[in-house]
């Protein structure tokens, strides 16, 4: 069976920099795999290039065997590759509701012109988005501050916002940036379970950056490790943990981004 | 061709002053300032106020243009901007404000000076040529020496100052610069003073050459906007590169255009759109977004 | 949202039996006829205004509406003058016109964001007059002079439209026309705020990058709504050519692109009905101190920047607070 989503030689160049140097690796169906890796490592730029938020300077992303990398966000996002983003990036004056309402337009059936008039497609539609916002909410426990303004939300709840949003476009293949950032322990293994169900229930494959080194080690299938812009390791979270050279990455740096 | 690249440098040294004002305010304070061409038509009449009418010797009547702007300035940041930008969270807010001193200083204007066009006595007569190849009359000449004098004065104040130093901290990060010690309002002021003061210093020196009008301030206005476009918004060296850049497609134009009727302008226009097009942050602007 | 209250209905009722029964007849009782120019011109601007709130809708501060609503003036005017075409053909010509040639501009210009998206528009405003004024098709600083009043039209034999020349009162006559223009746009605009594109507009506004990776087509629908609101502004600008019978580079200029701007931040940006009321009041206000002579421009100015100073988002914030939020 192929792989659902292949990165093959991907480089990326900002002037002298290299962020990303020659990285391949293949993501199948139904996985989660972690992209982990010290400060400035390139994982957030791998990221950006597989959603196509910025272009690759060589090298190609596919999905099922089509090219995405090198295109516009909102059509890599089409064909079902929806990326979150950290907590600051929301729909700031749109309630929880609303913000899930808006990310489900994909789904549309009627048109703009229809939804202008008012045809019944459009209603249909509406009343749709409407009732999968519900169920979508109550998947994630998130009913009860389903009409909130996402500005008046704690940082929690937040993540779980973006996840919502990322969801409520129905992708094949969700990426989640730092999903664990700042939260205690609790909270993590409660977005650890989430991640989990998103997966096991709504057959959603997913990648994620983390620094998280526990519950990237849960939660993952598979990690893949960058350090300086090069990948160093693949495996899975046993075999990366006895990785001399991931040791050696973690440890060679100063700060404490391995937070064990 | 000769005569081209005079005129070029002779418009650009104009407009990079213009630009370099606008420039300063919109990098320490984040606001489009509006008004920028009626502080410029503000110095025009100051300085034929007090050379063309009272007789006072020019670069007296300049200095005073140069004062009153920048007291002019200093009352409207003090007591328009700096409570507006700590009032409201939209950068909206400021742009309106801006628009609205436009049009006070225009009604002001009007009620002080009038809406007649005033010139002032040449200040040197005769006419600088070489050979008919170029042909500029020496009181262009000597404002245009008078503009670079002012452009590198100025330089110099904001890279060896301590003032100049401070504002510029101010600009490029204004949470640091108060974590530094730099006196945010103070310097706020300041700047925003020095901005209207050179917008006033170009009027004052132009005015001997092109005279003043009522009717001049938008358009100043909607020029030095093209130039901090083209150069980049809130960079010192863009605003002067953009200033030059628009002076000589301007010399150019006029020189080649002039048979098509007036259309030197949307041709500008246009280029300027494709450029930003290609290059939203101007030449030497920050890339953002 | 989507559930018009009765409440909201009985509001837009007597709005239109207002603007349509009740100011006709104080009109005709106190002899003010004067005040029908004003409010057909209130109409009109308010109708441009729509189309500036609506760039603001996506986040793009637009300085540039003078612009297309001269380049809809004098479309309509060359149709109708050179054309020799009905008026009522040369309306949604001119407002096509502006559309097209806000897609040209909108495709290089609208990356741009906040102070650079709002000194092209402002920049552009002030080159559609140079142009005008050098072109030889809308006949430079002459502009184009006594313009015929619409015609009438007529559809197999019946009437539909009288011919204004022929009428007693054009005033009243334009008056209607603006009014019924006005109430379609903004009845056009509260159903486009309140669809799905509407909706995608917030989004855009509120975080571009997150719509993009939602799959919001971001760079398409930024010029939909820009062709959009330079619609407006043609026809706000081509209505305004026929009712003063000309157009000159001067009819519409910097200040009242940035009027256009005020006129909609006076009336809030959060409520569709905003740049309806900001434009009545900026421009009755204007009209009221006009006795003060020379001194108008001040007072006004000085009204305008309290208002900024002392009212930072916008006059409807004053009565409705929260819960009229449209």
């Amino acid at each position: 069976m192929s792989p659902l989503l292949q990165v093959k030689n991907v480089t990326k160049r900002y002037g002298g920099l290299t962020a990303n140097n020659n990285i391949s690796f293949d993501v199948a169906e139904n996985e989660i795999l972690s992209v982990i890796g010290p400060n400035g490592a390139g994982k957030s730029t791998l990221f950006k290039m597989i959603s196509s938020f910025v272009p690759t300077t060589s090298g190609e992303v596919l999905y099922r065997g089509e090219r995405i990398s090198n295109n516009k966000p909102h059509i890599v996002a089409r064909k079902g590759i929806v990326r979150t983003f950290q907590e600051t990036t929301i729909f700031k004056s749109m309630t929880v509701r609303e913000s899930v309402i808006v990310a489900q337009h994909l789904r549309a059936k009627a048109s703009l012109a229809g939804y202008f008039w008012g045809s019944r497609a459009a209603k249909a539609d509406v009343a749709a988005f409407g009732q999968y916002a519900d169920e979508l909410l109550e998947f994630l426990g998130m009913s009860e501050i389903s009409s909130e303004l996402a500005s008046n939300l704690p940082q929690g709840n937040l993540r779980a916002l973006g996840i919502a949003i990322g969801l409520a476009t129905d992708p094949k293949v969700l990426l989640l940036d730092e999903p664990f950032a700042g939260m205690n322990h609790d909270e993590t293994m409660r977005m650890v379970d989430l991640v989990r169900s998103v997966r096991d229930e709504r057959g959603v494959t997913v990648l994620l950056v983390e620094h998280d080194m526990p519950a990237v080690m849960t939660i993952s299938d598979r990690i893949l490790v960058l350090n300086f812009g090069e990948k160093i390791a693949e495996g899975t979270p046993s075999e990366i943990q006895n990785n001399d050279k991931v040791i050696e990455a973690y440890l060679g740096s100063s700060d404490d981004e391995i937070g064990m | 061709m000769e005569q081209i690249l005079a005129n070029g440098v002779y418009l650009g040294s104009q407009y990079a002053m213009i630009a370099l004002g606008l420039t300063l305010i919109f990098a320490l304070m984040n606001v489009l300032n509006f008004a920028h061409g009626q502080m410029y038509v503000i110095g025009g009449f100051v300085t034929y106020t007090f050379y063309g009418q009272l007789g006072v010797p020019f670069v007296l009547a300049l200095l005073m243009s140069c004062i009153s702007l920048a007291i002019l300035g200093a009352l409207i940041e003090k007591f328009l901007f700096a409570p507006v930008i700590k009032g409201s969270k939209r950068e909206e807010s400021t742009m309106l404000l801006a628009a609205g001193i436009a049009f006070l200083l225009d009604a002001l204007i009007l009620l002080i000076f009038g809406e007649k066009q005033r010139g002032v006595p040449k200040i040197i007569d005769g006419v600088f040529n070489w050979d008919f190849r170029v042909i500029m009359p020496y009181d262009r000449i000597l404002i245009c020496v008078l503009a670079i004098l002012s452009i590198i004065c100025f330089i110099c104040f904001m890279q060896y100052s301590k003032t100049g130093r401070a504002l510029r901290a101010l600009a490029q990060d204004r949470t640091a610069a108060q974590l530094m010690g730099v006196n945010v309002d103070r310097y706020s002021m300041i700047g925003f003073a020095l901005g209207a003061m050179l917008a006033g210093l170009v009027g004052g020196l132009l005015v001997t050459i092109t005279g003043i009008n009522l009717g001049m301030g938008g358009p100043t206005s909607i020029k030095a906007f093209m130039m901090v476009m083209i150069g980049g918004a809130g960079v010192i060296s863009g605003a002067i590169a953009g200033g030059i850049i628009l002076g000589f497609m301007e010399a150019i134009g006029l020189a080649v255009l002039s048979q098509y009727g007036d259309i030197t302008y949307l041709l500008i226009f246009v280029s300027l759109m494709i450029f930003l097009a290609i290059r939203p942050q101007g030449l030497m602007g920050k890339p953002w977004g | 949202m989507e559930n018009i209250t009765k409440r909201q209905l009985f509001n837009v009722g007597l709005f239109l039996f207002s603007i349509f029964i009740a100011v006709p007849l104080i009109i005709s009782a106190t002899g003010r006829w004067d005040f029908y120019f004003t409010l057909t011109s209130v109409a009109l601007l308010a109708i441009a205004s729509a189309g500036v709130w609506l760039t603001f809708y996506i986040g793009r501060i637009n300085i540039g509406q003078g612009a297309f609503a001269l380049i809809g003036a004098y479309v309509s005017a060359i149709l109708v003058v050179k054309g020799g075409i009905s008026f009522w053909i040369s309306l949604p010509a001119a407002g096509i016109f502006a559309a097209i040639v806000a897609i040209f501009i909108g495709m290089l210009v609208l990356r741009l964001r906040g102070v650079y998206f709002a000194m092209i528009t402002l920049v552009l405003t002030q080159v559609v007059t140079l142009t005008a004024l050098a072109l030889p098709i809308t006949n430079g600083a002459k502009g184009i002079s006594s313009i015929p009043l619409p015609s009438g039209v007529s559809l197999f034999g019946i009437p539909i439209l009288p011919d204004f020349a022929t009428m007693a009162n054009t005033k009243l006559a334009f008056y209607y026309t603006a009014c019924i223009l006005m109430v379609l746009t903004y009845a056009a605009l509260y159903r486009l705020v309140n669809s799905r594109l509407g909706h995608l507009c917030r989004s855009m506004q509120q975080n571009e990058e997150l719509a993009s990776s939602i799959g919001v087509n971001i760079a398409h629908i930024r010029i939909v709504i820009f062709a959009i609101s330079s619609f407006f502004g043609g026809i706000g600008g081509a209505m305004f050519g026929s009712i003063a019978q000309s157009v000159y580079p001067s009819s519409f200029q910097v200040a009242d692109s940035v009027n256009f701007m005020l006129n909609c931040f006076l009336g809030g940006l959060g409520y569709v009905f905003g740049p309806m009321l900001g434009t009545l009041v900026l421009y009755f206000g204007w009209d009221l101190l006009f006795e003060l002579g020379k001194y108008q421009m001040l007072v006004y100015s000085i009204i305008l920047i309290a208002v900024i100073r002392f009212l930072p988002n916008g006059l409807l914030s004053l009565q409705f607070g929260k819960g009229a939020r449209k």
